[in-house]
């Protein structure tokens, strides 16, 4: 099995709150990314998935206090000073935002934009930054001489696909994608998620797509994690949570997205996520879940993968075969 | 963007009351706005305890000009040979009432400008809206200038003057907040079940505006201290009535610096800048508590924490 | 096209507030209270029939509408009038007053500009420590001081060193063009840095408020994200965006910039517009007061209109 290219090792999350107990955004979280695998992370807004991409990068907010590991090829991330990670930053991670209007500087020109990366990481310089700039541009489907405009006079898909260019200036090994469709019409949705797609397979690049969209995910992503409430509670391929879900709320996550041959009514989800600032014992979605039994209110389950077919946090698999969790591999 | 729904998942949730309770929460929270009402409050209470503080009424001379500062007289004497500090804190009295006073004008006839335009709209707005532009434009100064002169020096006619002259930021303002209290679903609602006009201003619009006049009018009286100050400088004010304003002007038309009586001139703006700033910090801190910034900023110079396990 | 749309709309604005604003000038000061001959001081005895004959000759016995009128004609012809005072032609006394008062102005404002930004940045920049706080209460202090005090204060400590009074040494004779550059120069300093020390202390402000608003924004996440590490993030980012505003909230503190003139003037005997306004008062020299009126505030009026076409040229989401 070839090395991951990005290794997380229980994460986690917490924010310091005046005056309140703490918020606890990612509760701890593993996961591996092989060289040109697609990750998608699902789950409802505030269950932490940005949050987790933030924490990546290395972007948290002072308020942030954060425990476990990141690696990317081998490298520990938070333990990094921010000169040191400045020089990671992009150059083997990048990310491309939710919503690229406001992700854009509205008044420096796009082109710009892309040279100024390549420039301050040394990798190209004056006239050959502005050529490689175009060529980036061209990449995603921009004219390179559209560059020279500003954000906007590009309409959103076009934004989403200049904030995609810029984010591979410096061909880094992993691309986070926060959200990149919201906010964006089901055409232009499409154009991105193929072009992500094509530039994954073409360049070898990873990706972690976050998304609270299922669908979306089943489409372009490998393997899909669904988190909730700071956790990840089945992680597989991509086909197999849309098609055979097995944890409780990965199921009623499935039957809340809406397809368009189904037929079937739209099941909502009754009750809300829980608190992140108090503590939680055992299984978070016990409250909501129609299996819960007695060990979810107590224990919390570990995800581990099992019966074959990826991993799954829920008691209610215990008893299938287990299959070791993916081990840490040394540095 | 993504933090505000992760840092503050609560903010949005509950009515106008405990948003208000909040801010209330957050103000008792800055030192800022504290040290700041500790400030004024000083100064407002030694005004009232004017003439427990001082051996003598104001104006009373007690030795020669220019006298340095001794043991009797620990700010020396001024101009006209009266004790400095007993006459900075008679002044007290004269500068903070005009301020407060003319902030109080100010509110009343910007408070009450700001509502009716933005509550009706229309044309009364539309005509509220080019005053406000003329007076943005006018230079201010000279206007009070101009009026001081015509009508005469008094305390009452400075208050008036200085009041009517600054009212348009306090409307701007006032007008602002009821425009958009006015689009408010409550407000809607309220009106939709055939509420008078009275009873809608007084239970929706001023609670939420009320507490941003305040802070607004806080700030005025600082610029009003200000501006009857610079009155004063100019022999605009009350003859009769020695403000620290006036005690400046005194120094400076009685020769202090080449008498090198640096004492007859320092207390007294000190003690303006004291109580200006002392206003700032509370209108600022009231008025940031109600409008609060999201607390993020991407250039702050700590960073995340990582520590052992972030769990417990 | 969008940007010559905006231009035109932005100078017809400033003209029509021009226009209101000489009408408001012209009721304000012909309306005033007392009878503007009357209190010519020049004539201490005159006889009615001499009070009548300068009536009449100042225009102050037709109507208020006919004076109105030839306001306004007189006002195209470039006439504002003669002073009261000193029968020398408005628009003279103000040209000369007004070139006194903008080199003296414009040298404190640069001086604000300059060292309130700076602070301003400064302390956005370190935002929430102990530099932040010390900026804060900096630019308040500098903010509250009263102009004319700090100006005595500067008296005070640069009497030796620096001239106190005037434009220029009375003693000079026939000084050469350089010689006479430099005697204004050094007068100049005392009153552009008493001028210039107040509005310094709002600059920062301003400039610390327009920073912080635009550090939380969404760009300046992507450019630390971009691993363009703070002091970049800063200066092509966040500084270039917070310019604008800025442009907009420094025209704001024009009349703050009036005020300290007439201020500084008093305290330095300068020259000044601002002078002539404050004697102006004094004699009630109406004609003068209401030339030099309408000039502040057509000046205020352009320099608003200024700073919005600066914005217009400068933000590319609104040029067509």
């Amino acid at each position: 099995m070839t090395e991951p290219v990005l290794s997380v090792r229980d994460l986690k999350v917490r924010f310091a709150l005046p005056g309140r107990p703490p918020l606890r955004a990612v509760r701890g979280v593993s996961f591996d990314l092989r060289p040109g695998e697609r990750l998608g992370l699902v789950g409802e807004s505030g269950c932490g998935k940005s949050t987790l991409a933030m924490a990546i990068l290395g972007l948290l907010p002072p308020t942030a206090e954060v425990s476990g590991e990141v690696r990317v090829e081998g490298r520990e991330l938070l333990a990094l000073d921010e000169r040191a990670r400045d020089t990671v930053r992009w150059t083997k991670v990048a990310m491309v935002f939710q919503g690229a209007m406001s992700s854009l500087n509205p008044v420096v020109r796009v082109e710009d934009q892309i040279v100024e990366v390549l420039s301050v990481h040394r990798v190209a310089r004056g006239r050959a930054a502005r050529e490689r700039a175009g060529e980036l541009l061209e990449q995603v489907g921009i004219p390179a001489r559209r560059g020279r405009r500003y954000p906007h006079e590009f309409s959103g898909g076009m934004r989403q696909r200049a904030a995609i260019a810029m984010a591979l200036a410096c061909s880094p090994r992993v691309l986070l994608a926060d959200e990149p469709t919201t906010a964006l019409d089901v055409l232009a949705q499409a154009q991105i998620l193929e072009l992500l797609e094509r530039l994954s397979e073409q360049l070898g690049l990873a990706v972690v797509l976050v998304s609270h969209d299922l669908g979306v995910i089943a489409q372009s992503c490998h393997r899909a994690a669904v988190m909730y409430a700071g956790e990840i509670m089945e992680c597989s391929d991509a086909d197999a949570v849309f098609a055979r879900p097995r944890h409780p709320y990965a199921r009623m996550l499935v039957r809340a997205t809406p397809t368009l041959d189904d037929g079937e009514p739209i099941a909502a989800i009754p009750g809300a996520p829980p608190r992140l600032d108090a503590r939680l014992d055992g299984c978070p979605f016990t409250p909501r879940c129609p299996h819960a039994f007695e060990p979810c209110r107590d224990e919390r389950p570990s995800l581990a993968a099992r019966g074959g077919e990826g991993a799954v946090a829920c008691h209610l698999y215990r008893s299938a075969p287990a299959v070791a969790a993916p081990q840490r591999e040394t540095a | 963007m993504s933090f505000d729904l992760v840092t503050r998942p609560h903010a949005s949730l509950g009515g106008p009351a405990s948003m208000r309770a909040r801010a209330l929460a957050r103000v008792r929270r800055r030192p800022a706005a504290l040290l700041g009402g500790l400030i004024v409050a000083g100064f407002v209470l030694v005004a009232i305890a004017a003439p427990l503080l001082t051996a003598h009424g104001p104006g009373t001379r007690v030795g020669p000009p220019f006298a340095p500062p001794s043991a009797a007289h620990p700010l020396g004497l001024d101009d006209g040979g009266v004790d400095v500090l007993s006459q900075l804190i008679w002044g007290a009295r004269v500068s903070l009432l005009i301020g407060f006073a003319a902030a109080a004008v100010s509110m009343l006839v910007g408070g009450s400008l700001g509502l009716l335009s933005g509550y009706f709209g229309g044309v009364v707005d539309t005509v509220l809206a080019r005053v406000i532009d003329y007076f943005l434009v006018v230079p201010v100064l000279p206007l009070m200038i101009v009026v001081a002169a015509i009508w005469g020096p008094s305390v009452l006619h400075i208050i008036v003057i200085v009041g009517l002259l600054l009212w348009t930021t306090t409307a701007r303002v006032v007008r602002a907040q009821v425009q958009s209290v006015r689009e408010r679903g409550y407000v809607r609602r309220a009106e939709a079940i055939g509420a008078g006009h009275a009873r809608i201003v007084v239970r929706h619009v001023l609670p939420q505006v009320g507490p941003l006049l305040i802070a607004n009018t806080v700030l005025t009286v600082g610029v009003a201290i200000f501006a009857e100050t610079a009155l004063a400088f100019l022999g605009l004010g009350d003859p009769s009535a020695a403000s620290w304003g006036a005690m400046i002007e005194a120094a400076f038309s009685g020769s202090a610096i080449s008498a090198g009586a640096w004492w007859a001139i320092v207390p007294p703006g000190l003690c303006v800048a004291a109580v200006i700033i002392g206003c700032s910090l509370v209108g600022v801190s009231v008025e940031d508590a109600l409008n609060p910034r999201l607390a993020t900023s991407h250039l702050s110079r700590r960073t995340f924490r990582l520590i052992r396990d972030a769990d417990d | 096209m969008r940007g010559l749309d905006r231009l035109l709309r932005l100078v017809g604005a400033a003209l029509l507030t021009i226009f209101v604003a000489i009408t408001i000038n012209f009721v304000i000061f012909r309306a005033a209270p007392g009878d503007a001959v009357s209190n010519i001081s020049a004539i201490p005895r005159a006889s009615a029939q001499e009070k009548l004959a300068l009536r009449h000759e100042f225009g102050l016995d037709k109507s208020l509408g006919e004076q109105y009128l030839l306001y306004l004609k007189q006002l195209a012809h470039g006439n504002l009038g003669e002073s009261f005072s000193s029968r020398e032609s408005v628009s003279h006394v103000l040209v000369r007053a007004i070139g006194n008062t903008i080199p003296m102005v414009l040298l404190g404002t640069a001086i604000a500009i300059a060292l309130g930004v700076a602070l301003g940045v400064f302390a956005a920049y370190r935002h929430g420590s102990a530099g932040d706080h010390v900026g804060v209460g900096a630019a308040l202090a500098l903010y509250a001081l009263p102009t004319q005090w700090v100006g005595l204060m500067l008296i005070v400590l640069f009497a030796g060193v620096l001239p106190t009074g005037g434009m220029q040494d009375e003693f000079l004779i026939e000084p050469g063009f350089w010689s006479h550059a430099q005697d204004v120069a050094r007068h100049m300093v005392l009153p552009a840095l008493t001028l210039g020390v107040g509005l310094l202390g709002q600059f920062a402000l301003i400039t610390r408020s327009s920073m912080l608003d635009v550090m939380g924004e969404d760009y300046v996440l992507t450019a630390r994200a971009k691993g363009l590490g703070r002091r970049r993030a800063l200066t092509r980012h966040a500084l270039r965006n917070a310019t604008l505003p800025l442009v907009n909230l420094i025209a704001l503190s024009l009349g703050t910039i009036v005020a300290g003139a007439v201020l500084v003037e008093t305290v330095f005997s300068w020259p000044g517009i601002g002078r002539v306004v404050y004697t102006a008062v004094s004699t009630r020299d109406y004609p003068v007061l209401q030339g030099a009126f309408l000039v502040l505030t057509v000046s205020v009026i352009c320099c608003n209109l200024i700073a919005d076409l600066v914005v217009l040229r400068l933000d590319p989401r609104v040029r067509a």
